[in-house]
């Protein structure tokens, strides 16, 4: 490039410096790019160090079942004049100052700190379980129109690009929709519609009034489906386009129709996968604060969601009254609001003084909430890369 | 397969499908499932739709109902009374920094002596709460009923002496201490008893030291000592008659609001007894109408009284502008320190303009007018320009977002200038220069970056990102960055690293789709030519796909703006408009955000509140910049798209 009366060898190179500005500027890319993927490595490490001591134990179960089978708490810390500390959930606090007696120095109470977690864990299990039901009926049938119906055209058009600008809408922005929408307007069949009823229609035997779910599991999740809806229309669109066409010719050279076509043609090959990138769906789902903030989650309960107070039965009640309390306390269930684990880190986080303590709770929901999340994605990642190995038409 | 059963298939077929064509109340089942795919894939449009519809439904009364409060903090005479104490808040500012620059004139003379009684008192508390135990225990002894016998309090003296003792010991003196003074002051902590009231007699000559050098300082420094104590009484005659009109004015919103709601409430039980049939109940919900009269308040009466002090007002005004003024010209030009000098500038810059303002403030108040109506397009202006977001405040609420907004655009602007490089380069390194093996590691990491929750990002940046940031910062070395060291661990700096983490993973796989949809022909053209790797793709395969690399910064900026966890978490949480004048190390303070604010007061208004309607409001605004963002990105890359056509 550099001079013309160079008569060296053409092929020797390097004497301009371009081999070393190419080795240069690669590292240099390299670097970048490592330097992400050491950014994530130090994160995660820096939740396991913190996070697996509160999980594990050194001694046989080896897990700390305690935290993963108890519900959120007040903790206790009580130190004697000695200087030792006994912590303790609210009900063992005044048997050990009782214990200690004149020895008894003082108390701290840290909210939310003790106990387990498993109010939270199961309470995101919930959300996620409806938010994804729903998310995959309305997505798939969304997928399935968009890859085998739809004609180009302004319809075509406009779904796609409401589903693009769906995917951008700010998670808060949906937490103020599901407030709006799930909680307060959706129907509900009642005997007496509230006053903030938008809407009542009387059916005669009951009324269907606009007055909303209140929070709610239902509220929650439904309005987490429609934040994970474009994930899900996205990747199912991509796995039936990844049929090849082949197969809907045969099928419907052999005089099948459209439906039957997809459903003996299509559909299975394309089920694995809709299912395989579902599951990052669900990573989402458990992810997101913000939508259930407003719609779903509480700070504390002392509850479970299916251990709901209801009158006792009479003994001689009869199977259909049994079966009506099952019922009810099945759809107890989804009509109570919950814990959920995004939420619960966020109150240890936010919403409570600092200290060793708390900070102790934190990084053990961090660590479990971070294992049930990276272990779907895995899942996920792996079994794509699976797929794709099996099915290479 | 039975040859046999061959011919017969098709006569089953025919039978089922062709001749026997069903349909479900006239319609082909074949349409019927059609149009059910159809209906399903409009659900996006209709969540769409759905999403403004209850975004207005409830932020839409924010308007009229701020007008409505605005009218009456008009009406009740708080503006006037704001027209005055607006100002005259900048005196706080101005005194403080007169004040630091007194403290920072002093501080070459005293620091010595403060340092050495500050250390000293420092080391008293350390030996206490070393020996704290015992001497609570001799403490508690004392106090009881009836006194416990003399040798159980000598054991316990004994005791509390051996901890003091010990403690003592084990303390580190600072070299700010003789040899002499540590042994000296050692033997006074180790004698430290619950009897002995006094300091101990060398923190008492620490004090006494301190003192002295003090004084001689403030007799070095008399002008501008005198001229800050001058100026930071000036105001107090006008305080207190603000103070007095401020109480009046917020007498008379209170009783505007109370006529108000009871005439709401009279309204709403009138509504109610028309649309009741039960001819009792409705004479009862009349009746009770009929009560929920309130005393007519007679605001053009009261808001007179407060004009009728606008003389008054003037008159202080006057005296405050002068004394100002006066303890202006006073101020001396040497102050010793370059710290003081700064300061005694930045109040010398600053007094003139406030003394401008406040002289406007006495104008001002002659042409305020009572009755002149709130305009809708002030209203408009007071959210979408309005510089202070004030809630549960019990002088007036102003919902005014540009604070929110410029914490959003900060925080952003960081975002996307740390991520844009990052994972630009990670996607030409991956697409063009990465082996297959490097490949597998850095895309299925950067993917699973995606699956991270924000609040597990928001937390890392509470307890790992803002301590790291902090120390960083206090480093000897790096002092030049502007905004070292650093006041605040959670920041806008520390939220846009993470919100830049956040995003990579979208710019980087929208940039690598870019890269990799550039045509193999270019590539091979440039080779052909005898470039070299590094000149295809910077020449060749990055311009090509500038416009794919450009739409994925501008998507990764939406998803930046309306992440709300982060922000919420680590981002700080003051509401004030970050203070521009300290340059780049604005990046370092702490702000709100757009999202942030949703997320944490939302929860805490009652439904139909002009706050909650506010809230709604900045959902409204939020979901348009998304809409506007994406729209943009889709232009940006259609636009690139046939240019290069």
């Amino acid at each position: 490039m550099k001079s013309k009366t160079d008569h060296a060898n053409p092929f020797a190179g390097d004497s301009t410096g371009i081999q070393k500005r190419e080795t240069a500027a690669r590292w240099a890319l390299r670097a970048g790019s490592y330097l992400v993927v050491l950014t994530t490595a130090a994160i995660m490490l820096h939740i396991f160090v913190k996070g697996a001591p509160v999980v594990f134990r050194s001694e046989w179960p080896f897990v700390n079942t305690q935290f993963l089978t108890e519900l959120p708490s007040q903790l206790h810390v009580i130190e004697d004049k000695q200087g030792r500390r006994y912590e303790t959930g609210v009900n063992g606090a005044d048997a050990i100052k009782k214990e200690l007696g004149e020895n008894y120095r003082s108390e701290k109470t840290i909210a939310y700190s003790g106990g387990g977690i498993l109010g939270p864990i199961v309470g995101t299990a919930l959300l996620v379980i409806v938010s994804v039901s729903v998310a995959l009926f309305l997505g798939v049938a969304c997928a399935i129109y968009l890859s085998e119906y739809a004609k180009h055209g302004k319809f075509l058009e406009l779904i796609r690009l409401a589903i693009l600008n769906l995917a951008g809408v700010p998670s808060v922005v949906f937490g103020l929709f599901g407030l709006g929408a799930f909680v307060l307007t959706a129907p509900v069949f009642v005997d007496v519609p509230a006053d903030r009823s938008v809407l009542a229609i009387p059916l005669g035997f009951t009324t269907l009034s606009f007055e909303g779910w209140d929070t709610c599991v239902l509220s929650g999740g439904f309005t987490l489906a429609f934040v994970i809806l474009p994930v899900i229309i996205t990747a199912s669109e991509q796995c039936l386009q990844a049929v090849p066409q082949g197969f809907r010719e045969t099928s419907m050279a052999l005089g099948a129709t459209r439906w039957q076509t997809i459903r003996y043609s299509v559909l299975p090959f394309a089920t694995p996968g809709i299912l395989t990138s579902s599951i990052l769906g669900i990573a989402r789902a458990a992810g997101e604060t913000a939508p259930i903030m407003f719609t779903a989650a509480l700070a504390f309960k002392d509850k479970l969601p299916w251990q709901k107070d209801l009158p006792p039965l009479p003994a001689d009640a009869s199977v259909f009254a049994q079966w009506e309390q099952s019922l009810q306390r099945f759809l107890g269930i989804f009509t109570e609001s919950v814990q959920a684990l995004p939420y619960h880190i966020y109150t240890l986080a936010a919403k409570i003084p600092q200290n060793e303590y708390s900070e102790r709770a934190q990084y053990g929901s961090v660590f479990v909430f971070l294992v049930l999340v990276a272990a779907l994605a895995t899942v996920s990642i792996w079994m794509r890369i699976h797929l794709r190995k099996k099915y290479r038409w | 397969m039975d040859s046999s059963d061959l011919p017969r298939r098709p006569e089953l077929r025919n039978l089922i499908i062709r001749n026997r064509k069903r349909t479900i109340l006239g319609f082909d089942p074949q349409q019927i499932i059609k149009y059910f795919f159809g209906a399903n894939a409009s659900t996006a449009v209709i969540v769409l739709v759905l999403i403004m519809i209850f975004l207005v439904r409830e932020g839409v009364d924010f308007l009229p109902t701020n007008r409505h409060e605005l009218q009456t903090y008009r009406q009740a005479g708080l503006e006037f009374c704001d027209l005055v104490d607006r100002p005259l808040r900048e005196h706080q500012t101005l005194s403080s920094s007169l004040r630091q620059c007194v403290s920072a004139a002093l501080e070459p003379i005293v620091k010595d002596a403060r340092e050495r009684r500050n250390a000293a008192f420092l080391l008293k508390t350390q030996a206490e709460e070393k020996a704290a135990r015992q001497r609570e225990a001799l403490e508690n002894a004392l106090e009881r009923e009836p006194p416990p016998a003399e040798d159980q309090l000598a054991a316990l003296r004994k005791d509390l002496q051996t901890a003091a003792a010990a403690a003592s010991q084990a303390l580190i003196y600072p070299s700010l201490f003789t040899a002499e003074e540590t042994a000296l002051f050692k033997a006074q902590l180790a004698a430290l008893s619950p009897e002995l009231t006094d300091l101990p007699p060398f923190i008492q000559a620490l004090s006494a030291e301190f003192m002295t050098q003090d004084r001689a300082a403030r007799e070095k420094y008399a002008d501008l000592v005198t001229a800050q104590e001058e100026f930071d009484e000036a105001p107090d005659d006008l305080h207190e008659l603000v103070d007095e009109l401020k109480e009046q004015a917020l007498g008379a919103k209170q009783s505007v609001e109370e006529s108000h709601a009871l005439a709401v409430n009279r309204q709403q039980l009138l509504e109610a007894a028309e649309t009741t049939a039960d001819p009792d109940e409705k004479a009862s919900l009349i009746k009770e109408a009929e009560a929920s009269v309130g005393e007519e308040v007679d605001l053009t009466a009261l808001t007179k009284e407060l004009t009728a002090r606008t003389g008054e007002l003037q008159t202080q005004i006057a005296a405050y502008v002068e004394s100002a003024e006066k303890a202006a010209a006073s101020l001396p030009d040497d102050v010793g320190t370059p710290d003081a000098a700064a300061l005694l500038q930045k109040a010398k810059k600053g007094l003139p303009a406030h003394v401008q303002d406040m002289r406007e403030a006495a104008t001002a108040l002659e042409s305020w007018r009572v009755d002149k109506p709130v305009s809708m397009l002030r209203v408009i202006g007071a959210f979408f320009f309005g510089t202070e977001w004030i809630t549960n405040s019990s002088w007036q609420d102003f919902f005014g977002f540009v604070p929110l907004l410029t914490g959003s655009v900060v925080i952003a602007l960081i975002a996307v200038f740390i991520a844009t490089p990052i994972s630009v380069i990670a996607a030409i390194y991956t697409n063009q220069f990465a082996t297959d093996r490097e490949k597998e590691l850095i895309k299925p990491v950067i993917e699973f970056i995606q699956a991270i929750p924000s609040v597990v990002l928001g937390f890392i940046g509470i307890s790992l990102v803002g301590d790291l940031i902090k120390e960083f910062s206090e480093v000897s070395w790096l002092q030049w960055i502007p905004g070292f060291p650093i006041q605040e661990r959670l920041n806008m700096f520390n939220a846009g690293c993470l919100l830049a983490f956040m995003a990579v993973p979208t710019m980087f796989s929208l940039s690598e789709d870019a890269l990799n949809n550039v045509p193999r022909g270019y590539i091979d053209a440039s080779d052909a030519l005898g470039a070299t790797k590094l000149q295809t793709v910077f020449r060749v395969i990055v311009p090509a796909g500038i416009s794919g690399i450009l739409s994925a910064v501008l998507l990764g900026l939406g998803r930046v703006i309306g992440e709300t966890m982060v922000v919420l978490l680590v981002a700080g949480n003051r509401i004030a408009i970050p203070d521009f004048s300290a340059g780049p190390g604005v990046v370092f303070q702490p702000a709100h955000t757009l999202t942030g604010i949703i997320a944490q007061e939302l929860g805490e208004v009652s439904r139909g509140s002009s706050h909650w309607q506010a809230l709604f409001m900045v959902g409204i605004v939020l979901f348009t910049i998304s809409l506007l963002v994406n729209w943009c990105a889709r232009a940006v890359a259609r636009r690139f798209e046939s240019q290069k056509a």
